[in-house]
């Protein structure tokens, strides 16, 4: 493949990954307040389309049209800026997701570094709204949101080192072919695969500012956080840049640990989207059934626990690649 | 349900004029400026619409009662979410503002403040009779008869309080306003089509052309200054506030008879008298609580200022304060002992911070709405009005529908 | 602790040479001064101001918390109240005493029977009325049934303080709201509203109980009775709930008696005291509750006293309802025009054990209009409970600034009145 045909692979499916994402976000939303509904023997959304689908469309119509509001003192570049980078930066991770053997935007040798940069870019957009909007409860937000993700990096690397060093790869799709020829890492290896999962699991919700680890927006404590002074159109983009971090990162779970595309019977791209919503959905699963940690215990979660189980855990899988008989490649 | 305005000719005031509020998205202005979109307009101009109609986002100005009807609202009986609502705890994310409950004048600067953040187009829901016209409270001194003099309320949902249902009738017909809001050419607020059984506004005052401008002045002033009013952690300019002394330990004692300390201790002649408690001399008063606090009376209960105005005529009488105090045993058998003192006006009680830290907040209070002041006391300012506040409410010469401008 | 330390420096005062300790959790009278001027405090320490309300997703109404920051710490707190003040006790001061029960119903709005309650029996006292049996027993009903439905709500909004109203905690607050429904259609069905119900008169109740009414109030104990270990199961046993409430906002047992603190918040803080068992009113002499006492003082604490009445009171309740007497429902002349009670003088206080706790009705009679007080006080407990916040707040976090004043459960019709 030379470069200009890679340019034009990479700018046709990232369009179609890029529109298939925006568009399964709006059914994410509908889902998730179905779903949230359906916990809490409400109905969610009823009367916009049938069943409320139409919902999700009808807010971000909304959104679009209300006044756009920026602050007095507020710093107008920064404030600018900070939404279209957050929806770059979510989306960006989902160039080197294997949605199967064939859909993928770019097949980069260094996918999972790729996957980390700019997921932990997200901070940037985030610490620049709540600074921009001169607001406090957003700058406590972005203090909390810094805090939280330069912390939970490290385990969220930790544990993707592990089908790195299990798979002997650092690309994604690399990974994915690998456990489709032997087995899936959350099955087998059990020990580490499945705890570098649920370890991925957790620091995915972290990253992505879900419950219980939801403290930079904090709505009962800080307003609405990072986006309290921010309305309409931008609004809209950390609104969507959410969902689509949390998508693409139950994405990359799929596919580090749960086998991407493959499964029994017809592997393909039914399954990725499978597995994808299903880790999906049990963020909001989640979401909906618990209360938010306080910042000072997140920390002592992650430093205190999470980082040396995940330490633990790259040896271990160090020790299976070395030991295990089949283990090494 | 009655939605506001009437075309009746009514001047506008220069805070709410409507051409002005009519918000238009610049994107909606260049679609119909370009000659080929143009025709297209108004099926994107129904989409638009139709996006407003079905996701009517709420700010709850939840204050009272009613506030918790509204979170009965979205609670799973009735269930806002049914029709795209959802609560947006910050005004800059949020179409509609739902005024739930009794708006004081120490609150209306606030919610004027909070409106006055939300971005276009927004729409503004009364619930409750307290957000209507006040209610019984109406021609009170505290209280702002009616939300629809400080802010241009769409939909009234009448109510004391309302049901959420009724919560929810009222943003179906909110619905049915937005609908039409771009109907032809961008009708104002006035020309509300017939079928939305068009009434007045409850309150005509804010409409009222003998209205004083100075007024809509001083309101414009006060939204944009809404938290310095009373920013009272600093003393006053000279005015050096006494610090607290730290409580001296109060020896605990045997707990005898209430009615024969005071006979034998404190000197009071009538240890049980008809109209009341036993009244105390001033300066032995702190001295009784100590005692009080030692022998188990440890739950400071209430301390009450009643104001007893001149009295001429048959029975003639000055004017004087009168302090109820009240302080309470633990567990079992609880008792209440409960004292007077009889002030002279401008005559200070001493106070009883030094003995119990609950009686901080009481003197306050009755500082504050009655006016008699407290010796000693580390930090006597006003707790339920804002301190730019004129004359205390509780005395008997206060007119209960003082007017307090700008607000009523 | 690094954290005790921050505070510590925070807090040095210029005039002083010594260090005025902060507790980090805790802080009994004597180490805050509440009347200490900021301008007092280390002028290094670079704090924030942040005003927390008057408008706020967690200040249970309108209530404003000036909070000055050392990063996420609290430093010092200054409340302040009366956004709410809606001259009531003015209002009363006009009003005749017939006319005021459903004013004082606006007060205490999640447990308006309560304040009915306390205001008439002031005046039942200051007349000297006596209540029938059956009203006694019916006011105890009516009573527990609202502390189910004020508890019910105030673990659902706690809930939501910690959880945020889009997650976990708007579940469990959902959840409480269906059950508080409940209670509240037995009350409509008594009295025709779903709260300010205008039922006690002095002398007794104004509704009698319907036909059959027994038997739904014992379908709807039963239908929450089955759902308190689900509640459980998502705070007082759930492990994320105990790490944000367990030693958050600890309150020393005697600075809350000489705050004036008094219900589940004092019991929480070890003080076995119930008005209820205590200085028995209405048929509490008859049907004696159980009275909890926790020792801790802390946030889970008092969410746990709540929870724990819960339950009790739904025995209570079921025994009201079995056990209720036949016979008249008022022991005064029937109302036939407002200026009908009057008095010519006196002072009474009668105080009895809401939800929030100790709320009482300090009435001067006489005056101008032998049939409107002179001055009529309401005691409310939430008042006093909110004084607590300057000595508890210091060296908590934003976070457990929420939770405290959560598990305070204000309601600030109250303390503004």
């Amino acid at each position: 493949m030379n470069a200009t045909s890679a340019i034009i692979h990479g700018a046709v499916y990232g369009t179609i990954i890029c529109v298939v994402i925006l568009t399964g976000i709006a059914v994410a939303i509908w889902f998730e307040r179905k779903f949230a509904g359906r916990m809490q023997s409400r109905l969610g959304p009823t009367m916009t389309g049938p069943v409320g689908l139409l919902q999700p469309f009808a807010d971000v119509v909304k959104l679009l049209q209300k006044e756009d509001i920026v602050p007095r003192d507020a710093d107008r570049g920064l404030f600018d800026l900070a939404p279209p980078l957050a929806a770059i930066a979510s989306l960006g991770a989902a160039a080197v997701v294997p949605w199967s053997p064939k859909i993928i935007a770019a097949d980069l040798d260094v996918g999972v570094v790729f996957v980390l940069a700019i997921g932990g870019l997200m901070v940037v957009p985030t610490f620049m709204a709540g600074w921009a909007s001169n607001n406090k409860f957003a700058l406590i937000g972005a203090m909390r949101a810094v805090a939280q993700s330069v912390s939970y990096g490290v385990p969220l690397v930790l544990a993707t080192m592990v089908p790195v060093v299990l798979a002997g790869s650092l690309s994604v799709s690399g990974i994915v072919g690998w456990q489709a020829q032997h087995h899936w890492f959350a099955l087998w290896p059990i020990i580490p695969g499945l705890p570098a999962f649920l370890l991925y699991y957790l620091a995915m919700l972290a990253e992505s500012n879900r419950i219980p680890f939801d403290i930079p927006e904090a709505e009962s404590e800080l307003v609405a956080g990072i986006t309290t002074e921010y309305t309409g159109a931008k609004f809209t983009l950390f609104y969507m840049a959410e969902y689509v971090h949390t998508m693409v990162g139950s994405a990359v779970a799929s596919a580090l640990f749960f086998g991407g595309w493959d499964g029994p019977f017809r592997p393909g791209l039914h399954w990725m989207v499978l597995k994808t919503l299903l880790i999906f959905a049990s963020v909001y699963w989640v979401r909906w059934s618990l209360v938010r940690f306080r910042s000072d215990q997140l920390m002592a979660l992650c430093w205190k626990r999470l980082t040396p189980i995940g330490l633990g855990l790259v040896f271990v899988a160090a020790a299976f690649v070395q030991f295990w008989p089949g283990g090494a490649r | 349900m009655a939605v506001n305005g009437s075309g009746d000719g009514h001047k506008r005031l220069p805070v709410y004029d409507e051409s002005e509020l009519t918000y238009e998205h610049p994107l909606y202005g260049a679609m119909l400026s370009v000659p080929g979109l143009s025709v297209g307009v108004t099926s994107i101009d129904a989409i638009l619409n139709w996006g407003v109609m079905n996701s009517l986002w709420v700010f709850p100005m939840a204050t009272s009662c009613c506030g918790i009807e509204l979170m009965a609202a979205a609670a799973s009986r009735v269930d806002l979410d049914r029709m795209g609502t959802i609560v947006r705890a910050t005004p800059r994310q949020a179409e509609v503002m739902v005024i739930a409950g009794t708006i004081t004048v120490k609150m209306a600067p606030r919610v004027k403040a909070l409106w006055d953040q939300m971005p276009e187009p927004k729409w503004a829901i009364a619930m409750g009779s307290c957000a209507i016209s006040g209610d019984f409270y109406r021609n009170l001194y505290a209280v702002v008869p009616g939300i629809d003099t400080v802010l241009p309320v769409d939909v009234y949902v009448p109510g004391c309080p309302p049901n959420p249902e009724a919560l929810m009738h009222g943003l179906l017909r909110l619905k049915e306003k937005v609908a039409l809001r771009r109907a032809g050419k961008l009708p104002p607020r006035d020309d509300r089509p017939d079928r939305l059984q068009v009434t007045k506004p409850s309150v005509a005052r804010f409409l009222d052309p003998a209205r004083d401008p100075a007024i809509d002045e001083q309101q414009v002033e006060s939204a944009l200054h809404a938290t310095d009013t009373d920013r009272s952690d600093e003393p006053a300019a000279g005015e050096e506030r006494a610090s607290a002394e730290p409580p001296e330990p109060i020896a605990s004692s045997q707990p005898s008879d209430l009615e024969a300390l005071l006979r034998d201790e404190f000197g009071v002649a009538e240890t049980a008298p008809k109209d009341g408690a036993p009244v105390v001399a001033v300066e032995r008063h702190v001295a009784l609580a100590r005692r009080l606090r030692g022998m188990g009376y440890e739950i400071f209960t209430y301390v009450v200022a009643t104001h007893f105005p001149e009295k001429t005529g048959k029975a003639p009488a000055p004017e004087r304060f009168e302090l109820a105090y009240a302080v309470r045993s633990v567990g079992k058998g609880s008792k209440v002992a409960s004292w007077r003192l009889k002030l002279a006006p401008g005559e200070a009680a001493p106070s009883l911070v030094g003995v119990y830290a609950g009686a901080d907040w009481q003197e306050r209070e009755q500082w504050d709405l009655v006016g008699v002041r407290f010796a000693g006391h580390p930090d006597l300012r006003r707790i339920m009005m804002p301190e730019n506040w004129d004359g205390h409410p509780l005395r008997k010469d206060y007119p209960a529908d003082k007017a307090c401008p700008p607000w009523r | 602790m690094e954290m005790s330390a921050r505070v510590e420096r925070a807090v040095m005062t210029m005039n002083e040479p010594q260090v005025v300790t902060v507790q980090y959790q805790s802080a009994v009278r004597g180490n805050v001064d509440p009347h200490l001027s900021i301008r007092h405090y280390d002028p290094e320490a670079d704090m924030m101001l942040l005003h927390f309300g008057p408008q706020h997703p967690s200040t249970h109404g309108v209530f404003r918390m000036d909070l000055h920051l050392d990063g996420e710490i609290v430093v010092k707190a200054t409340p302040y109240v009366g956004y709410l003040h809606r001259a009531v006790e003015k209002l009363c001061e006009k009003l005749s005493y017939v006319q005021q029960t459903p004013i004082v119903d606006k007060n205490d709005y999640v447990a308006p029977m309560t304040n009915e309650q306390a205001l008439n029996m002031a005046f039942e006292k200051l007349l000297n009325v006596e209540v029938p049996r059956r009203a006694r027993w019916m006011r105890t009903l009516f009573a527990e049934l609202q502390r189910i439905a004020s508890h019910l709500l105030a673990l659902g909004t706690f809930s939501i303080d910690l959880g945020g109203a889009l997650g976990g905690g708007s579940t469990l607050f959902i959840h409480t709201f269906r059950e508080r429904e409940l209670i509240l259609d037995l009350f409509e069905e008594v009295t025709g509203m779903r709260f300010h119900y205008n039922t006690h008169t002095i002398g007794g109740q104004r509704h009698d109980l319907p036909a059959g009414f027994d038997k739904k109030v014992h379908a709807a104990l039963d239908i929450i009775e089955s759902r308190i270990p689900e509640y459980a199961k998502m705070t007082v046993d759930n492990a994320i709930f105990k790490d944000r409430t367990v030693g958050v906002g600890v309150l020393d047992g005697k600075l809350a008696l000489e705050l004036g603190i008094t219900g589940p918040i004092l019991r929480a803080s070890g003080v076995d005291h119930d008005l209820r068992r205590d200085a028995p009113y209405s048929a509490y002499d008859e049907l004696v509750p159980r009275v909890r006492v926790e020792t801790a003082g802390d946030c889970y604490a008092r969410t746990r006293v709540r929870f724990d009445e819960v339950t009790d009171s739904i025995a209570l309740c079921r025994k009201a309802i079995d056990g209720m007497p036949e016979g008249p429902i008022n022991g005064y002349k029937p109302i036939r025009q407002p200026t009908m009670a009057k008095a010519t003088s006196g002072q009474v206080y009668v105080g009895i054990e809401t939800p929030r706790g100790e709320l009482g009705t300090f009435v001067v009679a006489g005056g101008d209009t032998p049939t409107s007080p002179h001055r009529l006080k309401i005691r409310s407990p939430s008042l006093h409970a909110l004084a607590a916040i300057p000595y508890i707040m210091p060296g908590a976090t934003v976070s457990d600034a929420v939770a405290i004043l959560g598990s305070l459960d204000p309601i600030m019709g109250e303390v503004d009145r």
